[in-house]
């Protein structure tokens, strides 16, 4: 251990903003970057699925004979959102 | 020789599946090392006889610095992977990664800087090092205003992965020329790591954890960045369905 | 077309004749990247200071900024019309190898854009007070050094030319590549002022020339591919 007290610590021998400031931003970085990704994450998550309901309400078209109707429907679907 | 696990790879359902097993114990294994590199770095760690208390900033300094040179190499891997054997996954590495590459390189400027606040008595010097990371920040930068000059995904997933290529080169050009460029202006600065004086594993072994927990964060974070981009591409996907459905 | 320009050199001449032709019928473009040489070469004795001895330090360093901010502005022009008018898709589509073609189009535009700077250098190097006895050096380094700039300005353009408005990102792509040039040129000069012995120094540039020569019209052709597509 390199400090007796804990004022100590926080002055870092004279050098408490260079250090505390390198170690603020490594702290902002690791955040910014983990929880970015993570709330970027629900959000998609909540996109999609908002999106898929909005397709599954929209009436499905007019069977014609042996055609797959939805993907037509869905591409506008996703267009206007 | 069996391809299998190659193809596996280009396969962004089996990527996002498995990725999502191993993030808890990717985060998890982050978090010790991070809370042991951490503390034992500021508490622990002797100071140093020139430098005194600023040594800690060398272990958040040292493992950013030298992940941020990694970044163009992983990029025109990934990019050569991509234009080759036309992998999706590889070009979804090659978009998360230069935004991500640019932070790691900003935070490197930023505690170089710093730590030279002490040393040099200015805030920037125009080191060998500093500058060629600099210039490293701007292609970096170049990379990600291209992708976004570039709306038409395709095209721009092959101009990026090209870039990144050309850039990966262009990066260790120009880190020899700045080294010498460097060594005929200013004789030599004293930056100096922490290798050169006479140390112990007291002062290697937290630098090793911050290392590997830094390393790790960047995997992590790429991981996750990689997933978001995994679930945007694929939302026509019935396993994407299937997995929103769940949540 | 005759029997003689099939082959790879026809082309390859056949490319070269047409865009020096086009480059004398727009004579416009050809006298834009050598008035903006001047221009910024102008500038910085009126931004920074007069004093000959001040000028003289810098003025390597002014010239070959200059340089390179003129062959940035002049690579727009490299490709953007032959793509707007097809022609690019038709020199892709010959079946000579691509790589060639690119290297004839870059020489031409060096040419026009490269070559006239490279030759008023010494005027406007006199008029910054450069220091006597380095002008061989200087002259030469441009000549070995604004090919580089060209060849890789290339790779940038060949990226963004399909795209409607370019703005900044040429020059973001760019600049920060023509550094090593940059940092060769300029140190020739300042070595050579010192006394050093010159031979090394133009070594070092000749082989980014080299280099530059093969590798780059590779990237240009391939992201020419990538572009129009």
């Amino acid at each position: 251990m390199q400090f007796s007290n804990f004022q100590e610590f926080i002055e870092m021998g004279g050098y408490a903003f260079n250090v505390w400031s390198v170690y603020g931003m490594f702290l902002i970085f690791l955040t910014i970057n983990l929880y970015g990704p993570l709330r970027k994450n629900r959000q998609i998550i909540r996109d999609l699925k908002r999106r898929y309901a909005l397709n599954a309400q929209v009436p499905p078209m007019p069977a014609r004979a042996g055609s797959q109707s939805s993907p037509g429907l869905e591409t506008t679907v996703e267009e206007r959102a | 020789m069996d391809w299998t696990w190659f193809h596996k790879w280009g396969s962004p359902k089996w990527f996002y599946e498995l990725s999502g097993k191993w993030l808890p114990w990717l985060v998890g294994a982050m978090v010790t090392c991070l809370l042991i590199g951490v503390t034992w770095a500021l508490l622990f760690v002797p100071q140093d006889y020139q430098q005194g208390l600023t040594n800690r900033i060398f272990y958040v300094h040292v493992p950013v610095a030298s992940i941020s040179l990694a970044f163009f190499p992983l990029m025109a891997m990934a990019g050569t992977i991509f234009l080759v054997w036309r992998m999706k996954l590889a070009d979804v590495v090659v978009k998360v990664a230069a935004p991500l590459g640019a932070w790691f390189t900003a935070l490197a400027l930023a505690s170089g800087s710093i730590w030279g606040v002490d040393t040099w008595g200015t805030w920037w010097v125009w080191d060998g090092r500093l500058t060629s990371l600099l210039l490293q920040f701007f292609l970096l930068l170049g990379v990600v205003s291209l992708r976004t000059a570039l709306e038409d995904s395709e095209g721009a997933a092959r101009a990026c992965a090209l870039l990144s290529i050309v850039g990966c080169i262009n990066v260790v050009v120009i880190k020899y020329s700045v080294d010498w460029w460097n060594t005929l202006h200013q004789p030599s600065t004293n930056f100096t790591l922490a290798t050169d004086q006479a140390n112990g594993p007291e002062i290697w072994v937290p630098l090793i954890f911050m290392i590997v927990a830094v390393y790790l964060f960047f995997a992590i974070s790429l991981i996750l960045s990689t997933r978001n981009e995994i679930l945007q591409r694929e939302k026509r996907a019935q396993w994407v369905r299937d997995l929103v459905a769940k949540s | 077309m005759s029997a003689a320009r099939s082959t790879l050199a026809g082309a390859v001449v056949a490319t070269l004749r047409r865009d020096l032709l086009i480059a004398y019928k727009r004579k416009n473009d050809l006298f834009n990247p050598f008035m903006f040489f001047v221009l910024v070469a102008t500038l910085f004795p009126i931004g920074i200071s007069p004093e000959p001895e001040a000028l003289g330090e810098i003025s390597a360093g002014v010239l070959w900024i200059s340089a390179l901010l003129a062959s940035l502005l002049a690579m727009d022009n490299l490709y953007r019309a032959d793509f707007e008018d097809g022609s690019l898709e038709l020199l892709m589509l010959s079946p000579h190898p691509l790589y060639f073609l690119v290297l004839a189009k870059n020489f031409a535009h060096w040419l026009v854009s490269g070559l006239p700077i490279v030759l008023v250098s010494p005027l406007i190097a006199y008029m910054l007070n450069f220091p006597e006895g380095a002008y061989s050096t200087l002259v030469l380094t441009l000549l070995l050094g604004t090919p580089v700039l060209s060849l890789l300005g290339s790779i940038g353009v060949a990226l963004t030319v399909g795209l409607g408005s370019r703005g900044l990102i040429l020059a973001v792509i760019t600049l920060p590549m023509s550094v090593p040039v940059l940092i060769a040129g300029t140190l020739t000069v300042s070595q050579t002022l010192e006394g050093a012995s010159l031979s090394g120094y133009l070594a070092i540039m000749g082989a980014m020339l080299v280099a530059a020569l093969t590798l780059a019209p590779l990237a240009s052709a391939a992201a020419l591919r990538i572009s129009v597509n």
